[in-house]
């Protein structure tokens, strides 16, 4: 498998005006290979979304190497795209407006670019909603909303800030199907943030355990379960075995740190 | 009969509100007839029937069209500078520290300064003319726009600005696709302040140093004792300002579609 993200002892301060330094990410270092998907779980606060920020571009590193494709990341780009926890909809956009902001900013033809988000609107069972304003839509809807624009641009890495949290529990497996399909179908290569142990070793190829701050690797477990996995494999006990060593390493941080 | 109830109820809000106006133009009207009133006051008391006929005179003369003609240039010039100015200006002293700590200072002591006192210099350097009017509405209506503006940026939500950034949007596009549409109800308040005082402006710009428009309209007939005049001169201002006041109104509902209080249907 090829290389697509590589992080190289990562570390960042962050040095916020009267107040103590806090180092959200120390000697993090992960290898990701094109069209995997890897789950990041932690204590709050370690350093997750810093980590994904930086490699969205937003934030650069105080130290280490952060490469895509051999190359490093300087700031954002149409390669990858992010899928926010509370959505971050435009809500003065409507659903197409949305879902076309990538594509807007690229220039694209304004033709092209609606045609394109029509189709990822109907891909995204959303038909029927194109003119509809964020806050007239379902929680699953925006995150739908949320996808297909990340999609929109097509980029080849897709950075995941835990973005089911906001979901209640029926939503939140059906979006996890079909991040799955979607995934099967254009084989992108995903980060995953969650503070979902299950939603991680249901979802991935791998799961990053990360330390409590400053954030570091503590663990990273492979997951062995065939795919396509459907919800009928969450009650196997293979599946249950998986999820309870997750916790058995994550659960050392948990109860340290506090 | 069940069709004019129906039609009453309808329209309740309207018949009572034009209804108590009539009353109270009814009892002014009819103040001679049943309350003397002493000869002093008497001179400076009239009527809404004085008044309709002094407006129907001024109209027919020409004296309102000169006179709005003027005041509504000094205020439509003053008041588009000033958005032109204040609006840009805020924007970017909003999202540049540099420019925020260069400019700062000017604008804070610039706007605790009452504008008042700066009208006899502006009518020295610009004359009794109309420029020196544009100046003191600019002067006063600029503010409320910058200073809103800016407040609006500095608001601005940082979630949505890291996702227009994180989709590639340079600082230009950024402006354009967040920070402009998410500051757009603080640059409307600021629109209404800014038309107070640039109303306010051109009445006080008038009224001190000019021979035109309604403000010196207003003065002049004050000193004459037409006090039918003076009050067609108000009732004027009344009526632009409640045109105007309106029609921000319905910039801000048609601008604001996208809100949930627009749609809420529970
Ligand atoms: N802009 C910032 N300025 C100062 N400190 C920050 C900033 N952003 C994050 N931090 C701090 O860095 C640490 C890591 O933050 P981060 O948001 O990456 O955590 P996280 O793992 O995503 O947490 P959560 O699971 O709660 O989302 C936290 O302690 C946070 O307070
Ligand atoms: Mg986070």
């Amino acid at each position: 498998m090829t290389t697509c993200i590589q992080a190289k002892n990562v570390g960042l301060t962050f040095r916020p005006k009267n107040r103590e330094p806090v180092t959200a990410l120390n000697d993090f270092s992960l290898e990701v290979g094109q069209g995997e998907f890897v789950s990041i779980v932690g204590p709050s606060g370690c350093g997750k979304s810093t980590f994904l920020n930086i490699l969205l571009g937003l934030i650069k590193p105080d130290t280490g190497l952060m490469q895509l494709n051999g190359a490093r990341i300087t700031g954002p780009g149409q390669d990858r795209a992010m899928v926010f926890q509370e959505f971050g909809l435009l809500p003065w956009r409507t659903v197409l407006a949305n879902v076309e902001l990538g594509l807007e900013l690229k220039g694209v033809e304004f033709s092209i670019r609606r045609h394109r988000a029509t189709e990822l609107i109907n891909m995204a069972g959303l038909a029927g909603f194109e003119n509809h304003y964020p806050h007239e839509l379902s929680g699953g809807m925006k995150q739908r909303v949320g996808l297909a624009r990340a999609l929109a641009t097509d980029p080849e890495v897709l950075l995941m800030d835990e973005p089911f949290a906001a979901l209640d529990a029926q939503t939140r497996d059906l979006m996890q199907a079909e991040l799955l399909q979607v995934w099967d179908r254009t084989k992108k290569t995903v980060i995953f943030v969650t503070h979902s142990i299950e939603e991680a070793a249901y979802l991935s190829d791998r799961v990053v355990i990360m330390s409590a701050r400053p954030g570091r690797i503590k663990q990273i477990i492979k997951v062995q379960l065939p795919r396509p996995r459907d919800y009928e494999m969450r009650l196997s006990p293979e599946f249950n075995d998986l999820k309870s060593r997750i916790w058995d390493v994550l659960k050392e941080e948990l109860i340290d740190k506090k | 009969m069940t069709t004019l109830k129906s039609f009453y109820n309808e329209k309740e809000p309207y018949i009572l509100g034009i209804g108590f106006i009539a009353l109270l133009i009814l009892i002014w009207e009819s103040t001679p007839l049943w309350l003397t009133l002493p000869r002093g006051m008497a001179l400076f008391f009239t009527t809404p029937s004085k008044i309709a006929g002094a407006f129907y005179r001024l109209l027919i003369n020409g004296e309102i069209e000169k006179h709005s003609y003027v005041s509504a240039v000094a205020f439509l010039v003053g008041l588009g500078l000033s958005i032109l100015v204040g609006l840009p200006l805020g924007l970017v002293m909003g999202r540049s520290r540099t420019l925020d700590a260069l400019l700062d200072p000017y604008v804070t002591a610039l706007n605790a300064t009452p504008r008042i006192v700066w009208l006899p210099l502006l009518i020295l350097w610009f004359g009794i003319g109309i420029w020196s009017k544009i100046v003191i509405v600019f002067a006063g209506a600029v503010f409320p726009m910058l200073i809103n503006t800016y407040v609006g940026v500095k608001n601005v939500d940082r979630v949505l600005v890291n996702v227009v950034r994180s989709f590639g949007a340079n600082e230009w596009q950024v402006m354009k696709v967040v920070v402009l549409p998410n500051s757009l109800p603080y640059i409307i308040a600021g629109l209404r302040l800014a038309i107070g005082r640039a109303i306010l402006g051109v009445v006080v710009g008038e009224f001190f140093g000019s021979s035109k428009g309604l403000g010196y309209m207003i003065a002049s007939a004050a000193t004459n004792y037409k006090v039918d005049v003076v009050f067609v001169g108000v009732a004027i201002f009344m009526g632009f300002s409640l045109i105007l006041t309106m029609s921000v109104k319905s910039l801000e509902s048609r601008l604001a579609t996208w809100r949930p209080e627009a749609t809420k249907t529970f």
